[in-house]
């Protein structure tokens, strides 16, 4: 027996707005700012974003952001 | 402010090279500076003073940040990424988009500072002074134009 068109309508929506959401959620864990800083002997660490270190990282990163500017684009 | 490697003295020309080197092979970059065992910057697109200023502080917190002065830094924002790197008493910071290859932008950024390191000025029969590396690069450069 074929499925209710209401059904078929509601699946389609749900499986889109799955689609959204797993897009989203990727698209915030790449968007998610990092450092990571890697030593002599091959050693690295990673600064959680919230972490006074990284803090401070990140502003003197966005001061050399600020410097270079916005890429010309040709 | 870079690394506790041999002093090198690069002159000003030898490192614009290697800076429009750097800028041609990463398309993703905004933005570069080659810095001296002094960290004084050798080479920049523009504003020396801001970018050794801000690299120093970079190098300076990455170092506070652990136990050991760091060799690379790589901080990922919104805006942009930027890498640092230390080598052979020079140093490269670098701006770029984000998601830009980090490993490959590593590796362009090691390759040229040493090249810079090995290319230390050699006097000439004519008493002129020449780097054969940016030589080799401008040879690579006229090649591939």
């Amino acid at each position: 027996m074929p499925p209710k068109p209401h059904r078929v309508l509601l699946e389609r929506v749900s499986g889109y707005a799955d689609e959204a959401a797993a897009y989203m959620r990727r698209r915030r864990a790449s968007r998610k700012p990092f450092a990571r800083l890697y030593y002599a002997e091959g050693r690295a660490e990673d600064h959680a974003s919230d972490s006074s270190a990284s803090g401070e990282l990140f502003v003197a990163a966005g001061r050399l952001i600020e410097v270079a500017g916005k890429r010309e684009r040709s | 402010m870079p690394d506790d490697g041999t002093a090198v003295e690069v002159s000003a020309e030898a490192a614009e090279g290697a800076l429009a080197y750097l800028t041609e092979m990463s398309p993703d970059l905004r933005g570069a500076a080659i810095l001296g065992p002094r960290g004084e910057v050798l080479a920049a697109a523009d504003r020396f003073s801001r970018w050794e200023e801000d690299a120093a502080t970079l190098f300076a917190v990455a170092d506070r940040a652990g136990e050991e002065a760091v060799e690379q830094v790589h901080i990922g924002t919104e805006q942009g990424e930027v890498f640092a790197l230390r080598h052979a008493g020079l140093a490269a910071v670098a701006v770029t988009e984000r998601f830009a290859l980090a490993s490959l932008t590593f590796f362009d950024m090691r390759s040229v500072l040493r090249d810079l390191a090995g290319a230390t000025p050699q006097a000439t029969s004519d008493g002129s002074e020449h780097v054969r590396s940016t030589q080799r690069r401008g040879g690579e450069a006229a090649d591939a134009s």
